[in-house]
């Protein structure tokens, strides 16, 4: 069985367009966010867990849509309520158990997949590596202000604040999406410790946006893929991917709503702003925490 | 700190959030907090519900606003008595023709939905009939 190629990065990192594009690679198949490692037992992704922050559908929403693809070749609704039965009937297996039987399903093709909520939690991450000891991580890094003004743009700052990514100041507390960039990033890194240096590589996700065809090949190399012209330029159309728009009504998600909109590819250069600047986010003209700053500088920014 | 495979160790390096605890459940771990902070922390998610509410309020009327519109524009093809108006802009009743043509075709793509379903649901109907009729106790 092909071992499945995992993206870890906070949300906002570009990685619902790497995802797809390395989903199309011709040796490969690029699932939606899945969240499966979220939590233990397949049931439990449909207990709400959350009273803090409203609901949370939209996470079975992925692996509603990978299930419906996979077995039935499309996603309708009639495909989508297929889904539902196939996960009823596997409501008590681990997830790690589901997660394997999607990945045989797709063999010999590569299963690539990215569910940012996994960076929250080692715990998560190790729940993943143990269920696919072989599996390659890509570790996808943004730049802090690019990243963390993303987060804001999005449904008011929501990953932020679930995430308790919070500043107390003398009268009031705000959203400080700087928290989550570095602690995501930090739980990453701890967890990357155990996994094996061949298992992993770093890529920045700006330098991607700016060159693509040199980072997808240098990828397909480490992942032992095809990295010829023609595997290339598929990887270059993100929008054929069947999960790059939106779902039936009953599953419309799964992905990034921004991404669903609109998944095709422009290369472009990504502007990257300073590290000592007041950041836009912020009214009091604070900047970067120095640990935000240092491991920015560590991923070469 | 956790052992993984071949032996390599799971990195140490510290966070800065201010909360611990699973980050994603009802469940943070708060006890760091005094409790005037976590009175702050519940302001903050109270007025980011608040927000994300009126926000949903607004779409909502923007829908309904559109609907009025429709109702709206409609309106200038008729005066009191029900007459076209002498007085109609031309554009207006281009614009009026063309959405008119528009919903004539969804009305028209709706029937032939309709009268598919109809004629599946015909067919089962008839092969219920025909097997009752044929059923020893029929």
């Amino acid at each position: 069985m092909a071992s499945p190629l995992f993206l870890l990065a906070p949300p906002r990192s570009y990685t619902s367009l790497m995802n797809a594009m390395l989903g199309q690679h011709p040796q490969a198949f690029g699932l939606p966010e899945l969240c499966l490692f979220n939590v233990e037992i397949l049931r439990q992704l449909w207990i709400r867990n959350s009273d803090e922050m409203g609901g949370d559908a939209r996470t079975r929403h992925g692996v509603l849509r990978a299930v419906a693809e996979i077995y039935a070749g499309e996603q309708t609704m009639q495909a989508v309520r297929m889904a539902q039965h196939w996960c009823a009937a596997r409501q008590n297996h681990s997830v790690a158990s589901v997660y394997q039987e999607l990945v045989a399903k797709i063999d010999p093709l590569v299963a690539v997949e990215k569910s940012p909520s996994y960076t929250v939690d080692v715990k998560r991450m190790r729940a993943i590596y143990r269920a696919f000891p072989d599996a390659r991580f890509l570790h996808l890094t943004r730049h802090p202000v690019g990243q963390c003004k993303s987060v804001m743009s999005l449904y008011e700052g929501t990953f932020a604040l679930s995430v308790n990514s919070i500043e107390f100041q003398a009268d009031r507390a705000v959203v400080e999406p700087q928290y989550a960039w570095h602690d995501c990033n930090i739980n990453i890194l701890n967890f990357l410790d155990s996994v094996p240096p061949e298992q992993q590589m770093r890529v920045r996700g700006e330098d991607m946006m700016s060159d693509p065809p040199e980072h997808l090949g240098r990828i397909c190399r480490w992942l032992g893929l095809r990295h010829d012209a023609e595997a290339i330029e598929q990887m270059m159309h993100p929008e054929r991917s069947p999960f790059a728009c939106f779902g039936p009504l009953d599953a419309l998600f799964g992905n990034d709503p921004n991404f669903l909109s609109g998944p095709t590819f422009r290369p472009h250069k990504v502007k990257v702003p300073p590290l000592d600047r007041p950041v836009p986010w912020r009214e009091d003209g604070q900047g970067l925490k120095p640990e935000v700053v240092e491991l920015a500088r560590e991923f070469g920014y | 700190m956790s052992e993984l495979g071949e032996g390599r160790k799971e990195g140490n390096r510290p966070k800065i959030g201010p909360i611990d605890g699973d980050p994603v459940s009802t469940h943070p771990d708060l006890e760091k907090l005094s409790p005037f902070q976590r009175g702050l922390r519940e302001a903050l998610l109270r007025e980011f519900k608040a927000r994300k509410a009126k926000k949903f309020v607004e779409k909502q009327v923007r829908y309904i606003n559109a609907n009025r519109q429709v109702a709206e524009e409609i309106k200038i093809l008729f005066d009191e008595n029900g007459q076209p108006p002498a007085n109609a802009p031309m554009e207006d009743i281009i614009a009026e023709r063309r959405q008119l043509e528009y919903q004539v075709k969804w009305f028209e793509a709706m029937t032939i939905e309709l009268q598919t379903r109809l004629l599946r649901i015909r067919e089962i109907e008839a092969l219920a009939l025909d097997l009752l009729e044929r059923s020893p106790e029929g």
